[in-house]
């Protein structure tokens, strides 16, 4: 699996690069600042990116804007954007275009590296990946908490955890159940919010967002 | 005029009353004293309104009685629902209403000096012959002075509370503006005594009113300063030739060979030279005021609004001063704490790993782990610290998307409608988000709202922001310290904020904030 990775701080991207290659990921290019990330993207056209928001040269959000601009140029091209704090506003952005393959994660989270290699290859299969953080934040939103009252505890877990982008194995895995008891309630989550039924796991977790979204 | 429409007309007034009554009570309550004030001046001027309505009514012209009771029902309405307007309507009613009376004191003079004809569609001339005049002069110069004293002092108070009077931030500029105001009698007044004859019909006191109103309108637009001075010399020329003629009227001939100004309608000469020392005094009063160079050759101290916006200065800049030092001490204090101790924990965990890999390795593995996760709370506290500082997505796309993230990041369902064309200056952006988050916060926690409503745009060179919950309303800038604290920071940029919060809400906080606009940054890779 060929990765480029967009990371202003040389010591931050030497540590990814190399945590990547520990996993068995190869790397296709690392670059550090927005102009060269489009070209990378363009040229090497890699499985996935793992790019930095806040990037040369305006060190604002370039990386965001060139990642979205790189999706626009080729549909669907998988990215994982990371940042040392996560935005509502971000993530919508990033998901405006409904293709999947996008990941939104806190900087933080490498440190779990298998967690975060899992989500690299996720993205890079197509899912999508949030954040917890911005997860809480969709879930504590006033507007649906008429709707999403009606959900069990456990419920409300399984539906966190699909929001972030966790696949049914991996939903069972950490909540110590079986994948048969996700999927049961995974069917009355998506029955309670009108959702239409999907096995597809992408499909499902795009359709959880685009409804906490709204 | 019927007597049905006079008990309407009184209900109306009554209805005014007790719900101006109502508000003063519940401000009281909430110990709310320049509010309180500001009322009460409104009810007085909402009843002098009305009883002047009436009376006039009564007297002279019933057919226009539907039509000011409809202008009385419209400033009760706004009143109501936008009570931050009442300031400035309310004296700019009285005045206009003054000066309308004025005219029409004229006019009706006129009527009588030229025939026994009748006002259009007014009563007989005749039956108000006598007092009529006397008294719609009476009480068109009490409405202008009275709007003047209103303008004036609802304007200190809504002024130190920052708010504009007459479209203008500044003070001086908005007292101008109410000094430019009397331009309006004087240039009809100007008007009497240019046209050749007088006003013997009705239809060019119309136009030349029309004119005039325009002309006055467009200067006063225009040179606000220019206007105040003209105004005042105005006042003084009028002043002085009043007293002129009311000399020459006592050496004069016949009444009606004094062309314009038909004096034997005045009644008396005494009414000429009583308006014209009332001009003479105010006259006299602005002209220090208006010009600079007129203190200090009376050898009056400098201006009071100069000096009393010198000391606002100095009180804000000390607050801007203090909270900065208070921020840094707080930063200082967390950094301290939080991020600095953390890291420390995890040096001394690594350390202590060090010693124990060659002799218990699954202990030593224990504390690296424990390690990584100081090291990961470390970085959540030091992203909240970041967001207290300056929030990232402020730096990175302006207030226009930072707002939209705090819409999306509140707990309310919060509806945003933001007209931003360029990039609002850097610490002016910084102040207005964290007043918009102070509003948001408070909002969700108080008000009991589940929805709200942050309007920002911006025109004539001012940042106009309007944050609405439809909660439970009665929100006190004197309970907290959030509210205040908004005001205050404000302050440091001229800028100002109003609150309408009655019970039942909604609450309506509109903050304004003078800045100008930079082009958009746009780049593309």
């Amino acid at each position: 699996m060929r990765v480029v990775v967009a990371e202003d701080l040389y010591l931050l991207r030497d540590g990814l690069v190399r945590l990547l290659e520990a996993h068995g990921l190869e790397i296709a290019d690392a670059v550090g600042d927005a102009p060269s990330l489009v070209r990378a993207l363009l040229a090497e056209r890699p499985d996935v990116a793992v790019v930095d928001v806040r990037l040369p040269p305006t060190f604002t959000d370039d990386g965001l804007r060139a990642a979205i601009e790189a999706r626009r140029a080729v549909p669907g091209l998988p990215v994982l954007v990371l940042s040392q704090y996560v935005e509502q506003l971000y993530a919508r952005e990033l998901l405006a275009d409904k293709a999947g393959g996008v990941g939104y994660l806190l900087k933080d989270r490498v440190f779990n590296d298998d967690q975060f290699v899992d989500a690299v290859r996720s993205v890079a299969a197509g899912g999508t990946v949030m954040d917890p953080e911005v997860v809480t934040k969709l879930l504590g939103r006033q507007a649906r908490q008429e709707t999403l009252g009606r959900l069990s505890g456990r419920e409300r877990d399984v539906l966190e955890l699909m929001a972030e982008g966790r696949s049914n194995s991996a939903i069972a895995q950490r909540l110590f159940v079986s994948e048969k008891a996700v999927s049961k309630h995974s069917t009355s989550i998506f029955a309670k919010l009108d959702l239409p039924p999907s096995d597809d796991d992408n499909r499902r977790v795009l359709a959880v967002l685009a409804y906490l979204n709204g | 005029m019927g007597r049905g429409f006079q008990v309407l007309l009184a209900a109306t007034l009554v209805a005014g009353l007790l719900a101006a009554w109502a508000r003063i009570r519940a401000d009281r309550d909430a110990n709310d004293v320049p509010t309180h004030l500001r009322h009460l001046g409104w009810t007085l001027a909402l009843a002098l309104l009305t009883v002047s309505f009436l009376a006039t009514l009564s007297v002279t012209f019933a057919p226009y009685g539907a039509r000011a009771w409809m202008v009385v029902v419209a400033v009760a309405v706004v009143l109501t629902f936008r009570p931050w307007l009442a300031p400035r309507l309310v004296p700019a009613g009285l005045i206009l209403l003054g000066v309308a009376g004025l005219v029409l004191a004229r006019v009706y003079a006129y009527k009588i000096a030229g025939s026994e004809s009748v006002i259009p569609g007014g009563a007989p001339v005749a039956a108000n012959r006598g007092t009529g005049q006397y008294l719609l002069l009476a009480q068109a110069y009490m409405f202008v002075f009275l709007g003047g004293w209103l303008a004036w002092h609802s304007g200190d108070l809504v002024l130190a509370k920052g708010r504009r009077l007459l479209g203008q931030v500044s003070l001086l500029a908005a007292r101008a503006q109410f000094r430019a105001l009397l331009i309006l009698p004087v240039a009809l007044m100007a008007a009497e005594l240019c046209i050749p004859g007088g006003f013997h019909s009705a239809v060019p006191v119309g136009a030349w009113f029309l004119m005039f109103l325009a002309a006055a309108t467009i200067v006063l637009r225009c040179w606000p300063s220019t206007a105040a001075r003209l105004a005042v010399t105005g006042v003084l020329f009028l002043g002085l030739s009043g007293v002129v003629l009311a000399i020459t009227f006592q050496v004069g001939t016949a009444p009606s060979q004094y062309g314009p100004f038909v004096l034997a309608d005045r009644g008396s000469p005494a009414l000429i030279v009583g308006e014209a020392l009332v001009l003479l005094g105010l006259g006299a009063w602005l002209v220090p005021q208006t010009f600079q160079s007129a203190r200090w050759l009376l050898g009056l101290p400098p201006d009071l609004e100069l000096t009393r916006q010198v000391q606002q200065l100095t009180e804000s800049r000390a607050v801007v001063v203090d909270t900065a030092a208070s921020d840094l001490r707080r930063l200082e204090r967390d950094l301290h704490d939080g991020a600095q101790a953390r890291l420390v924990a995890v040096g001394m965990s690594l350390r202590a790993a060090e010693r124990l890999i060659p002799v218990n390795p699954d202990a030593a593995l224990a504390l690296v782990a424990e390690a990584r996760e100081t090291s990961a709370r470390a970085l959540t506290e030091l992203r909240e610290l970041v967001r207290g500082v300056h929030p990232p997505v402020l730096a990175d796309r302006g207030l226009a998307d930072a707002v939209r993230a705090l819409a999306l990041d509140s707990p309310l369902a919060v509806h945003t409608q933001i007209d931003l064309p360029g990039r609002v200056p850097a610490p002016v952006e910084t102040a207005c988000y964290f007043a918009m988050a102070e509003l948001l916060t408070n909002a969700a926690k108080h008000s009991g709202a589940r929805d709200a409503r942050i309007e920002v745009r911006h025109s004539d060179g001012r940042l106009r922001i309007e944050v609405t919950d439809f909660g439970l309303g009665r929100a006190d800038p004197a309970a907290g310290s959030g509210l205040a604290g908004v005001e205050k920071r404000l302050a440091a940029f001229d800028g100002i904020m109003a609150i309408s919060s009655p019970a039942g809400g909604p609450t309506i906080v509109v903050l304004e904030v003078p800045c100008a606009l930079s082009s958009p940054k746009t780049s593309t890779y």
